[in-house]
């Protein structure tokens, strides 16, 4: 099976619970469980080739220009990794069938947990290490929603956010660092990365690349001081606990140290940050499992000492202590799982986890009584089980390690992390399940059914099978690994008698010490109640709070919600960026010389540029700063008749006219003038802004003119096409509608969209607090009498068939000169305004009886449709097509699907004009316009009114 | 060479009333003296212009185009009302309605009385 299909086969699977659930609670758990059995079968088919040395490759491109290929490949560690994923999820799949009740919805449980499986298997498979950080920060994600799976509990949302922000900054050093590794070799792929050990020590980056990859896997792998982190995770239910707290998702980490041993380790950077790190925690986790109450907490810290207990092993960088460290990977996960799922047993059946409530559970839970005993006495290290055999290689391989010139310490203190650990397990053993009977239990616990126990019963047997015949079982696997790791052979030897070594009177010392501890915990308890400890979670809180309002001032400042305050900044930064690329670029003068210039464009620039300034002088007078406007917009047609750009001069008009038509109507509702809102200070200040970046853009531009193309032009292409290939003369609406119609397609759906968001917001305003002042608005400037005076009514109703047809002729001939939809639309838009305008908007709008939402779906379908219809010959989206057709007596003349598309933009146009002048009436119509019934005021056709009014 | 005559005398007269018109705009006294002046420059300005138009493409370029009577009709219909508009703007800012000269009728002026409009009398 396709190593890519293995990593897929969980997201795949993640789809099929939330279809499954309807059928029932087995059937989603066979379902899910079916897709990780069947990677799991695809895995092993892989095991015998593994196994023997090789390493099974799968290669996909996915986007070389950065990198990042699909790579995935599988060696031992892998295998490993592999195996134990996907076993132990299929163990857990089954555990969660029986242990959520009936209340947690299953489905989502299952998606969440296929999710984060999944991105798991993708990081133990991928060759490519961006693709590996893609499935790194997938697990955090995926482990934030399981942790948080019970929202209503607030220790679980906080416990899923501690993750995630721990598990997040940590997944960011991590990238940072891959990068440098990366940059270091030349490739993202590991393959290449793991055959460059010389190049990538002896390389100045080394020591950052290590420092961050190595925060990555600490706060995945819950090391000191980032492993506050897993206990506030332990408010996610025990499966969860059980599948990523103890067995994967923690041992990512390791799996990330394991992976980079070959070309990371072996350097004293890497023993003092690795070993150090690894002991501490080790043995600091250890003391502070010893004193906890709740079986989970218990089991957590107990989870990141013996992570530490591996880190530490990976971290002496010998090939005998990368050994040592795969083989407590397997010991470790079997007998954690086991136990975390006991846990769960015992909270499931008694509704208890406080050890203080618990006791004498021997008789009334027997099995569950027997797989704990066996997982803690392996996990305390006695014989004949499998925790002994790795915490004796452990202590063995402590005796040979020095630290700064120190022997003994790592002896020592790993002796110390033992005994506590003998003393914890033992207190699980006999304060949960040892002593009287107790009549005070929440709830009569016994034994559960099959399916409970029947997870944590498989890994208890092989806990005892591997203890007991430990190379028969995992020599071959645990060979293959630790020669993945240390990229070299390694010969294993596992045996319980090792002779009278050290290691042996270290490991007697322990257990003897840690019963003298158990037996005394409960005077040691009421010491370690007295002392002052810190709180992780009150220190982290702080940080995220400080850290928080630090962020909330920078923000406050920045992004005040002033829209000159970010025009300002907007400005400053594309000045600066261009000053930067001007004086990096090496500036040489343009060679064209300056053609002299007529009276009449300097008449008109000059003209330009003075109104272009009054706008801003004379902003406060509104009305006079429209007048203003129009007559910048009307120079700026004029400029585009003189460079011979007829179409872009008749667009420029008419969305002139229509733009000051709608801002008049707005401005009916706004003061006329507005005061001064600014100091002084503030207005030089924008003035040497604005000052700046226009003589910059207007030094740009002559730089641009004054010399030739950088690149040839594709005008040229247009040019020579617009006829033979679009069937039209007119460049510019061929270009429009044909060569990039895509593009005009996504503008008329803005368009319309910004239709749609000036009614909604009409909508808004309508029913907020600007309701209220609209219904108590009174008019500044005095009403007409006459407000649809017969002049204007009679002039605009008989222009109206004749703007109509001047539209659709504008609309007709566009292809071959100037025209086209988009003006057309605007002409017809603005006659249908000029009504509006003569004879009220109600009026009007009674008799056209048009929906203008219906304009803008027609006009975006039609356009859609068109393009489509290409899909029918064949051809790619908006492709054109035009012939020439004769209908006597007519002269030959040319038809083309592009028109068909230009009837779209053209209904858009329209229905977003209108919907917008729609908007602003009803606006009007709230602040007390009268709806008129009759067309004009005075129509001398009907009788006078009886005499009234002034 | 006449037709080179009446073009040019054409466009002549259209820059001389476009003159005329805009320094009218700018040197008239009041509003309502002011609103004759670009009146002026459209008609026959304008009008001289599209005149002009029309002759030099039909003598000089053999194509009869007539689009230029239908700019001209455009700016006869449109002119008036602009007028008509910035008078009555003018009357409600400026003038009071007892100033204004008399009807005629037993009506006032019609800018000044909403009666016309059913919709918006306050009596019955």
């Amino acid at each position: 099976m396709s190593l890519a299909l293995i990593a897929a086969l969980p997201f795949l699977g993640a789809l099929l619970p939330g279809l499954m659930i309807r059928a029932g609670r087995t059937a989603c758990a066979m379902a899910t469980g079916s897709a990780t059995a069947l990677a799991l079968i695809g895995l092993l088919l892989h095991a015998p080739a593994v196994l023997r040395g090789e390493v099974v490759q799968a290669r996909f491109d996915w986007m070389p220009g950065l990198g990042l290929n699909a790579n995935f490949f599988l060696d031992g560690l892998g295998l490993l990794f592999a195996g134990l994923i996907l076993g132990i999820g299929l163990l857990i799949i089954l555990y969660a069938r029986f242990y959520l009740a009936k209340t947690d919805p299953m489905g989502q449980f299952y998606t969440y947990l296929m999710l984060f499986q999944g991105a798991m298997v993708g990081i133990v498979l991928s060759d490519n290490i961006l693709l590996l950080l893609i499935f790194w920060e997938l697990t955090s994600l995926s482990s934030f929603l399981l942790i948080g799976y019970w929202k209503h509990l607030p220790e679980g949302r906080q416990g899923a956010r501690m993750a995630l922000a721990v598990t997040g900054t940590g997944g960011l050093a991590m990238i940072a660092g891959m990068l440098i590794l990366g940059g270091i070799v030349g490739s993202y792929d590991l393959s290449v990365i793991l055959t460059q050990k010389e190049a990538i020590q002896a390389s100045d980056w080394y020591l950052p690349a290590l420092i961050l990859i190595l925060l990555g896997a600490f706060t995945k792998s819950a090391q000191f001081p980032f492993h506050f982190w897993l206990p506030h995770a332990m408010a996610a239910p025990t499966p969860v606990s059980a599948y990523l707290h103890s067995a994967t998702m923690v041992k990512a980490g390791l799996f990330l140290m394991a992976r980079m041993w070959p070309v990371l380790a072996g350097t004293d950077a890497w023993f003092y940050i690795v070993a150090t790190t690894g002991l501490v925690t080790m043995v600091m986790a250890a003391k502070i499992a010893l004193f906890k109450d709740d079986l989970k907490a218990l089991l957590a810290f107990s989870t990141v000492s013996h992570l530490g207990l591996i880190t530490m092993l990976l971290g002496f960088g010998t090939a005998e202590a990368a050994a040592v460290a795969v083989f407590h990977i397997i010991n470790h996960a079997t007998f954690k799982a086991a136990l975390f799922m006991s846990a769960g047993i015992i909270d499931h059946e008694a509704h208890t986890r406080d050890i203080k409530r618990l006791g004498g559970l021997r008789t009334l839970m027997p099995i569950t009584f027997t797989i704990v005993t066996l997982a803690a006495l392996s996990m305390a290290g006695i014989p004949p089980l499998n925790g002994f055999l790795s915490k004796e290689m452990m202590l063995e391989e402590a005796t040979h390690t020095v630290w700064a010139g120190i022997p003994w310490l790592f002896a020592v203190l790993a002796t110390i992390g033992a005994m506590f650990s003998v003393a914890y397990s033992f207190r699980l053993i006999g304060h949960v399940f040892l002593g009287p009977v107790r009549d005070d239990y929440p709830h009569k616990p016994h034994d559960p059914g099959f399916g409970l126990w029947a997870a944590p019963a498989a890994l208890a047997v092989l806990v005892v099978l591997i203890g007991v015949a430990p190379m028969t079982m995992v020599g071959d696997l645990v060979t293959v690994v630790a020669g993945a790791v240390t990229g070299g052979d390694v010969t294993i030897k596992i045996s319980h008698w090792h002779g009278l070594v050290p290691a042996l009177w270290m490991s007697v010392a322990a257990v003897g010490a840690g019963l003298i501890l158990f037996g005394a915990h409960l005077r040691l308890d009421a010491l370690w109640l007295a002392a002052p400890r810190p709180e992780a979670k009150a220190i982290f809180d702080a940080l995220v709070d400080g850290i928080a309002a630090l962020s909330h001032g920078v923000t406050a400042r920045l992004h005040d919600g002033a829209l000159s305050r970010y025009f300002v900044i907007f400005t400053l930064g594309v000045l600066g960026a261009g000053w930067l690329a001007w004086s990096e670029g090496g500036h040489v003068p343009g060679l064209r010389n300056v053609l002299p210039i007529p009276g009449v464009a300097l008449a008109g620039w000059l003209l330009l540029a003075v109104c272009s300034v009054l706008v801003a002088v004379l902003h406060r007078e509104r009305l006079l700063a429209l007048v203003v406007i129009g007559v910048v917009g009307l120079i700026v047609s004029v400029g585009f008749i003189y460079l011979s750009a007829p179409d872009l001069a008749l667009t420029q008009i008419s969305v002139e006219v229509v733009t000051i038509v709608l801002m008049l109507l707005a401005l009916n509702f706004l003061p006329k003038t507005t005061p001064r809102e600014s100091s002084t200070a503030r207005r030089l200040r924008d003035i040497a802004v604005a000052g700046a970046a226009g003589l910059s853009t207007a030094a740009l531009a002559l730089a641009l003119m004054m010399r030739d193309f950088a690149f040839p032009t594709i005008s040229d292409y247009h040019l020579a096409n617009s006829y033979s290939g679009g069937g039209g003369t007119n460049v510019v609406n061929v270009i429009l509608v044909d060569f990039r119609g895509y593009d005009t397609f996504g503008e008329i759906i803005v368009l319309g969209i910004a239709g749609l968001l000036i009614f909604a917001l009409a909508e808004a305003l309508l029913r907020g607090a600007a309701n209220k002042r609209l219904l108590e608005w009174v008019p500044e400037l005095p009403k007409s009498g006459d407000r649809h005076p017969l002049m204007m009514v009679v002039a605009g109703r008989v222009a109206l068939p004749i703007t109509l047809m001047v539209g659709v002729y504008i609309f007709l001939r566009g292809h071959n000169e100037p025209g086209g939809g988009f003006i057309a639309g605007l002409i017809v838009a603005i006659a249908l305004v000029t009504q509006f305008m003569a004879s009220g908007f109600a009026w009007t709008q009674a008799r056209q009886r048009v929906d203008y939402h219906a304009f803008i779906g027609f006009g975006v379908v039609i356009a859609a449709a068109t393009g489509l219809g290409s899909w029918l010959a064949a051809r790619p989206f908006l492709t054109s097509n035009f012939g020439y057709f004769r209908i006597p007596p007519f002269d030959k003349f040319e038809l083309a699907t592009a028109a068909l598309f230009d009837l779209g933009v053209f209904l858009t146009v329209i229905g977003a004009v209108m919907l917008t002048l729609a908007s602003l009436s009803r606006i009007a119509i709230r602040a007390g316009e009268t709806v008129n019934t009759t067309a004009m005021d005075n129509d001398p056709s009907q009788p006078a009114p009886a005499k009234g009014g002034h | 060479m006449i037709w080179e005559i009446i073009v040019s005398a054409l466009l002549v007269m259209a820059g001389v009333f476009g003159l005329v018109g805009s320094f009218g705009l700018i040197r008239l006294p009041t509003t309502m003296t002011r609103l004759h002046a670009p009146t002026k420059a459209t008609t026959l300005g304008g009008g001289g212009v599209l005149v002009a138009s029309m002759i030099y493409f039909a003598v000089f370029m053999d194509h009869y185009s007539f689009h230029e009577l239908m700019i001209t009709l455009f700016l006869f219909l449109t002119a008036p009302i602009t007028a008509n508009l910035i008078a009555k703007a003018y009357l409600h800012r400026t003038e009071r309605p007892e100033d204004l000269p008399p009807t005629g009728t037993d009506r006032g002026w019609a800018t000044y009385d909403a009666s016309a409009d059913p919709s918006r009398r306050t009596d019955g």
